[in-house]
This record gives C-alpha cells, sequence and structure tokens, in this order.
C-alpha cells in the first residue's frame, strides 16, 4: 500500500475514461458527487464512501449503473465491477492507475466508438404452445391420455409429456436463435451469449455494436421483432456502457 | 464519441427507458474490470445473489408445469382472455425471463438481505410485490 494517511472515506470506482473524457456535471453515486482523478493519459471516475458503510443495496446498484451509463452517453468507459473500492485516490493511481496503463489504454482504444446493447427473447408462451400441440403428435396424443386420467395417475405422464415439450422447445431455440443471430451478427463487432435462464428464452445476447452501425444495428432488431412478432417478445437494452466486453487484467 | 440518447420505442420491441433492478443486476453482476487492490467493503446480498441468479429451475418442476399449462391451454381460443391461471403464472414466471422468476427469488433474499440490515423487514413483508423501477 501506499504511505497516503487512511481516512474515514474510502474511494468507489466507477469506471476507467481516457484522461479527457468529458464526465457529466451534478451526477450523483453511491454516496454524493462523482469526480475524475486523472493519471497521465487515464481517469478514473470515482466517489466517497464512507469507510463503515455498507454497500450492495437495491439503490447502490442502481447509482452504480446510472453513474456509468450516464457517462457512456457521451465517451467509452471501462465499467468497474460493482463494488469496487480503494483506499484512496492516490492508492488507486498506484496500484491500477500506473501499473495497468498500457493495457487499460488499449482496451479503451479498442472498445472507443462502441456502445453495448442486450437483447433478450422469450417465447410467447401460448402461441409455442398451441404450436407444438398442433405439430407434435405425441405431445397431443399425451394431452389426450391425461385428460382421461385423475391427476394422481397421470403423474408419469405428465412428466413425460413435459420433457419432450422442453425438449421440443429447445430445438425451436436452436433454429430460431441460429436466424436471429443470422439477422444482426453482420452490425455486431462481437456478441456475448449469456445463460438463457428458462426454457421459454431464446436468446439473451449482448452484442458490441460500433456507433457508426448504430441505427442499422437498431433497424434489424426492429425487423426481427417484426419477423417473430406474436411468437417472441423482445426486450432490448441499450445503448449501454461495454459490459459484457472489458478485457480480463 | 456520443451516443444518440433517444429511447423510441419501435412497434415490436420492448425498450425500457427506465432500467428497473431486475436489468441493472443482470447487466452488472459478475461484470467489469477488477483489479487485486480494492479494500475489503462489506458487501450486503451479494454473494447469495450470484449464486442464486444462476440457479435454473429444476426440470421436474419445470415439465410439469409445461405440461400442464400445455394441457390447460384451449386449443381454438384465440383471445386467449381465459387462460387458466396456471399459465398466467408461468408467463408471469417467464415474461421477464431470468429476470422474474428466478431473480425474483434472489432478488428476495438479496432484499432480506438488504432490508434485515435497514430494520425494514416488517414494512417489507406487508409491501405487495411489484415491478420495481429506477426511478
Amino acid at each position: 500500500m501506499t504511505t497516503t494517511e487512511i481516512g474515514a472515506q474510502a474511494c468507489y470506482v466507477y469506471g476507467i475514461v481516457a484522461a479527457d473524457a468529458p464526465v457529466p456535471d451534478g451526477l450523483r453515486g453511491l454516496d454524493g458527487a462523482v469526480s475524475k482523478v486523472q493519471h497521465r493519459d487515464l481517469a478514473a471516475v470515482i466517489g466517497d464512501l464512507p469507510r463503515s458503510r455498507s454497500i450492495g443495496n437495491r439503490s447502490d446498484l442502481l447509482a452504480h449503473e446510472q453513474v456509468i451509463d450516464s457517462i457512456a452517453a457521451t465517451t467509452t468507459i471501462l465499467p468497474m465491477r460493482f463494488a469496487a473500492a480503494v483506499d484512496s485516490p492516490q492508492g488507486l493511481i498506484d496500484e491500477m492507475l500506473e501499473p495497468y496503463q498500457d493495457q487499460l489504454v488499449n482496451a479503451l482504444e479498442e472498445l472507443s466508438g462502441h456502445v453495448q446493447f442486450t437483447l433478450h427473447g422469450e417465447y410467447d408462451h401460448d402461441a409455442v404452445l398451441r404450436e407444438l400441440l398442433t405439430q407434435d403428435r405425441e405431445i397431443a396424443r399425451l394431452r389426450d391420455d391425461i385428460s382421461k386420467l385423475s391427476e394422481d395417475a397421470s403423474y408419469p405422464l405428465r412428466l413425460q409429456q413435459g420433457e419432450l415439450i422442453v425438449q421440443a422447445l429447445e430445438r425451436r431455440r436452436v433454429v430460431d436463435a441460429q436466424q436471429i443471430h443470422g439477422a444482426l451478427d453482420r452490425y455486431a463487432a462481437a456478441s456475448t451469449e449469456h445463460e438463457l435462464g428458462t426454457p421459454s428464452d431464446v436468446i439473451d445476447t449482448a452484442f458490441l455494436v460500433e456507433e457508426s452501425r448504430q441505427a442499422r444495428f437498431e433497424r434489424a432488431v426492429e425487423k426481427v421483432g417484426e419477423k417473430y412478432a406474436g411468437r417472441v417478445r423482445f426486450r432490448l437494452l441499450g445503448p449501454l456502457a461495454v459490459y459484457d466486453f472489458v478485457p480480463r487484467m | 464519441m456520443s451516443v444518440a440518447s433517444q429511447q423510441q420505442s419501435g412497434g415490436y420491441i420492448d425498450r425500457p427507458a427506465n432500467r428497473g433492478l431486475a436489468d441493472v443486476i443482470e447487466l452488472i453482476l459478475d461484470k467489469g474490470l477488477v483489479i487485486d487492490a480494492y479494500v475489503r467493503v462489506s458487501l450486503v446480498g451479494i454473494e447469495i445473489l450470484t449464486i442464486d441468479a444462476r440457479i435454473v429451475i429444476a426440470s421436474v418442476d419445470t415439465y410439469l408445469r409445461f405440461a400442464e399449462a400445455t394441457n390447460r391451454l384451449d386449443l381454438y381460443a384465440h383471445g386467449g382472455k381465459d387462460l387458466p391461471e396456471l399459465t398466467e403464472e408461468m408467463t408471469h414466471n417467464g415474461a421477464k425471463g431470468k429476470a422474474s422468476g428466478v431473480l425474483d427469488a434472489a432478488k428476495d433474499k438479496f432484499d432480506e438481505a438488504i432490508h434485515g440490515d435497514d430494520e425494514r423487514e416488517p414494512e417489507r413483508a406487508r409491501r405487495p410485490r411489484r415491478k420495481e423501477r429506477a426511478e
């Protein structure tokens, strides 16, 4: 550690920007105002954090995101992972900005001019289950059998049918996700697929998009939405900071 | 570099202008730069959350829910207004994907952890769960 005196305030770090990058005035962070500490070609976006304070509640998470994405609206920021705090601004320089200078500068240069979009798509249950019932004989046959049995007696059949449904959804998802990627990947510089949460999820992917292609990417997403209207519900977040694309240090 | 910040809502895509807690958790959890110089700040709930947010619903339960929803589906109804409760429940669980069913569970534990600290537990217990919004 440094010889800096340890005060009552720790230093919360939101992200790393270029030294001359603008940071909007009046940003409020987890615990008050947000400021910048510069070192050579880099600057860190920081704020005070009382050393005794626990963090991790709802407003802390929202504040972290809001600071980062407000900055991302005007400049490239490498977001820090939530809950990054160091002893002091000088400590941040000594332990991060100086030793990782080259890597951070390179990462900023590479990601400069890019934003992230996160697309989540999920099957409309009614529509897709109805399709399965009309297209899959086995699932339909099981439905008839189950309807004739008591709840207890139909348990194994329901389990079997449910498994078939989940498998059918999975096969469908592979095809649909491929088509969606086929329509969008050409407008993106990179993409990261997230683990899907439920069998009815179709896609959950972060796309890194060059700003000059942003409008085209957004139009392409809209077209995908139109194509799948009534079958898949899409939710698009962004433009965002490049959360999913910061390199590991 | 500047990002057009208009959040025009196209006809087919949901583009929320305000991000709720579930969205934010999805966005920032486990993402971003990590360095080894951190002081230990005391975290509330985060560890619990990282683990729970990754749990995928157990398969037997999933199979039964899908079977039930399918079997209660009225094949000839197209309005979908009188759909069975369970389908609705499933849709609710699924509608926001990870952001709802699974994450809600995580969020509950998470809130518990937070509000336990804040002594706000009794108030919270009476509050009906609703969708959280950023502002």
